[in-house]
């Protein structure tokens, strides 16, 4: 039995050892990523200036036109992430500032995504190779159920999304295989879609009253000088439930409600994302109204 | 709670410490812990569940006793038949009844008479179909006198619901297994790291080659209709190692935990995909299965004994039932079948003991006709397995005409962002390790044992699909 104990130790051992090794390559091969994605560039990145940013989820990142912002003279990156929550939106603005961007104008997506402020585990899984690396990460994640594990187990981070952040994200990473995030300063036009979902059932979803993500962005834009521009984005006729942008218009008077501006199905690729002629109407009206 | 997962290894070094340093007096506290550990890894499931694993075990044991006592052959007789058609009727109703009733009711359909069919809302109890076969083939031998029933209840239980095989085998019989639970174990390092191996080697299989398969052949068999000819046969073959790597994985880590308390399993799989022919192949998959229904199906029948017509009822009965044994669906019956029309040519030459001796390969001729065997036999297992993965015979057969009529042999980018040859290079690793290993468990113990598992954790750590988590696929059955 003590042959065996020690055969375990030793075992046990050799797994710790290779998971702070494969820690170790797998965070220095992240540390050097250049043209993967939008978190990877931020993070990796020195002193930008941009005269507009746009943060927020695929309601953002589908809907606003980088180039008809730049056709304005206007220096702008389009960092919304799909399916990120904003979550993953304030971890990526307070980067920014940490990096010393100099940003004139924040506009955030800013209506679906307050019913919660949960991270979306598959976006926020991308600034985890990091976490070691950066005290901002450290300190967002810090409040998260299973932080302990993320943070004090070696490896453990890359094992739980390597769907995310695994072998092949890894592998692809050392290659700079170039994936398409990065093009169009970061939007991503949508075609129209033959079996596009064209419902949609929101009478269940509340906004939270305090969205804690949300006051974080507001509160960094403030102390950074920062033109916050909060708005709703366009939903398609058929939803059911619409009286939800009533309800965000009634807890952040602030945000401005331009969920209706842009409505006929023609310009949707789904119910809640716009295609690319729906998305350059409704830039347009952007930059008319605030530019 | 399943064996790749946190639970299970936090469960297990919990069982083994209490095993070896506190319930390690006598062979009685050691069954004694096992079964309440056993107990509590079934009812990780769903507890309730656990009254029928408790009855099924009581009525074997007294059936069985009944039998041994029987002064008549008639009393005898009745204990038999009580058992078997309890055991079946459990089986039937969990596990078949739903099936029986759908296709009746499909057959009335089809005859113009409208029925809709009356069907259970009940949930298959994990496991049922590998412990009704461990009380079904105890209650057998006794009644046929080739084994003593046994008196002892702790003993018996934990032939039954020991947990490395309880919810997915192997099938032990009471011969191998009720022997070595009726001695006090004493430890032994070599059969404890042979169990180490087998467990870290049981992983790799699981989580690098089976659910990463998955990965692929979910991504392929779901929209087989928009796959090309060479995706659809790509997912054949990584179905072919995602059902091998799952299922003889968890055999595996069932052998190498048992080993861990001093107890041997039958072993179930012997590399299987370096058959020469299909009689080889299923000597060497699924063994316990494969001898349990030839010893208390094949044989009974008559096995290869009587005439040719006899001879080929037998085959047909026992490669359909077989099949039918895995679920309740047609695609399992037609895998059974298919497989039993291409052990017929063997058996109609005498030649399905054939290949009986290990695999040599040299510079030779022989060599490239045994590579060939082994490629062929490979294949025809492939297209068997589409049967056994596609959800109807038609999304099977349509599969196949896919194969032959996309004629797109090019690389395709599938729904799952990824492309279809990616995993081509970690199959063929795989095959490259356990070809150099054959004749041996696993392919981790001998020299640079040390180095082999150290690349083993690092592969299972690196190369694992974790995220996207998938149960065992016989757990199922």
């Amino acid at each position: 039995m003590k042959h065996f104990l020690i055969y375990t130790i030793k075992i046990s051992v050799v797994i710790l050892l290779t998971a702070i090794a494969l820690d170790g390559l797998y965070t220095y091969v992240f540390l050097q990523s250049k043209n993967r994605g939008k978190i990877e560039t931020v993070f990796n990145s020195k002193a930008q200036k941009y005269d507009v940013v746009i943060l927020g989820s695929s309601r953002a990142n589908n809907h606003f036109v980088s180039k008809m912002f730049e056709e304005k003279g206007l220096k702008t990156f389009n960092y919304g992430m799909s399916g990120g929550h904003l979550f993953e939106a304030s971890l990526l603005l307070k980067l920014m500032i940490e990096r010393k961007y100099t940003i004139k104008n924040v506009i955030l997506e800013a209506d679906l995504n307050l019913s919660n402020d949960h991270q979306a585990e598959g976006i926020a899984a991308l600034f985890l190779p990091y976490i070691h690396n950066s005290e901002t990460i450290k300190n967002h994640f810090q409040s998260q159920e299973n932080f302990n594990e993320l943070y004090y187990i070696p490896f453990y981070r890359y094992i739980k999304y390597d769907g995310k952040i695994g072998f092949r994200e890894t592998f692809f990473t050392l290659i700079h295989k170039k994936t398409n995030a990065l093009d169009n300063q970061g939007y991503y036009p949508l075609k129209k879609h033959k079996n596009g979902n064209m419902k949609n059932n929101i009478v269940n979803l509340n906004p939270l009253k305090h969205n804690k993500y949300y006051e974080e962005i507001k509160t960094i834009c403030k102390a950074n000088n920062i033109n916050f521009i909060p708005v709703m984005t366009p939903m398609c006729e058929n939803v059911t439930g619409m009286n939800y942008f009533d309800k965000v218009k009634k807890a952040y008077p602030e945000i401005y409600n331009y969920e209706n501006v842009v409505v006929e199905n023609k310009y949707f690729s789904s119910c809640g994302h716009m295609t690319d002629s729906g998305a350059r109407l409704f830039t347009a009206i952007i930059l008319k109204d605030f530019f | 709670m399943f064996f790749n997962s946190i639970a299970f290894a936090i469960f297990l070094p919990i069982v083994f410490f209490l095993y070896w340093f506190v319930f390690n007096k006598t062979k009685n506290t050691q069954n004694a812990l096992l079964i309440i550990a056993s107990y509590y890894f079934y009812s990780c499931w769903d507890w309730r569940f656990l009254f029928l694993l408790v009855f099924s075990t009581f009525l074997d044991y007294y059936t069985g006793i009944q039998i041994e006592k029987g002064e008549s052959e008639k009393s005898r007789k009745f204990w038999f038949w009580l058992s078997i058609l309890v055991n079946l009727g459990f089986l039937g109703v969990f596990k078949y009844y739903n099936f029986f009733a759908a296709s009746f009711s499909d057959l009335l359909n089809a005859a113009g008479l409208k029925s809709s069919p009356l069907l259970l809302n009940v949930i298959l109890p994990v496991g049922i179909s590998f412990y009704t076969f461990h009380g079904l083939s105890y209650v057998i031998d006794i009644y046929y006198k080739r084994i003593k029933a046994e008196y002892n209840f702790v003993d018996y239980s934990l032939f039954v619901s020991y947990f490395p095989l309880l919810v997915a085998g192997p099938i032990e019989r009471a011969t191998h297994l009720l022997p070595q639970v009726k001695i006090k174990r004493e430890f032994n390092f070599e059969k404890a790291k042979e169990g180490i191996y087998q467990i870290i080697w049981g992983l790799v299989k699981k989580v690098v080659i089976a659910d990463t398969c998955a990965t692929y052949a979910n991504a392929i068999f779901d929209h087989y209709t928009s796959m090309n000819s060479f995706s659809l046969m790509l997912g054949a073959v990584y179905f072919a190692f995602q059902i091998y790597g799952d299922f003889s994985g968890y055999s595996d880590i069932a052998l190498g935990t048992s080993k861990l308390f001093g107890l041997d399993l039958l072993r179930n799989f012997n590399y299987p995909y370096f058959s020469r022919d299909i009689a080889e192949f299923w000597r060497r998959w699924h063994i316990s299965l494969s001898s349990w229904f030839r010893d208390y199906l094949y044989i009974p029948l008559g096995g290869s004994k009587g005439g040719l017509w006899m001879k080929i009822r037998n085959t047909f009965i026992i490669f359909v039932v077989s099949g039918f044994w895995h679920g309740a669906n047609w695609t399992y019956i037609a895998w059974g079948f298919i497989n039993a029309v291409y052990f017929l040519p063997l058996l109609l030459r005498n030649s399905n003991r054939n290949n009986m001796d290990a695999i040599h390969l040299s510079w030779n001729f022989n060599s490239v006709k045994t590579i060939f065997s082994i490629l062929s036999t490979f294949l025809i297992t492939c297209v068997a397995w589409i049967f056994f993965r596609a959800k109807t015979i038609t999304d099977a057969v349509l599969y196949i005409k896919g194969i032959f009529t996309n004629k797109d042999f090019g690389f395709q980018y599938l729904d799952n962002e990824r492309y279809n040859y990616e995993l081509l290079l970690l199959i063929g690793l795989f095959v490259l390790a356990e070809w150099n290993s054959r004749t041996k468990i696993e392919p981790l113990s001998g020299k640079k044992s040390m180095l082999k598992l150290t690349l083993a954790i690092m592969a299972i750590m690196a190369f694992g699909t974790f995220s996207d988590y998938k149960e065992f696929i016989y757990f199922q059955f």
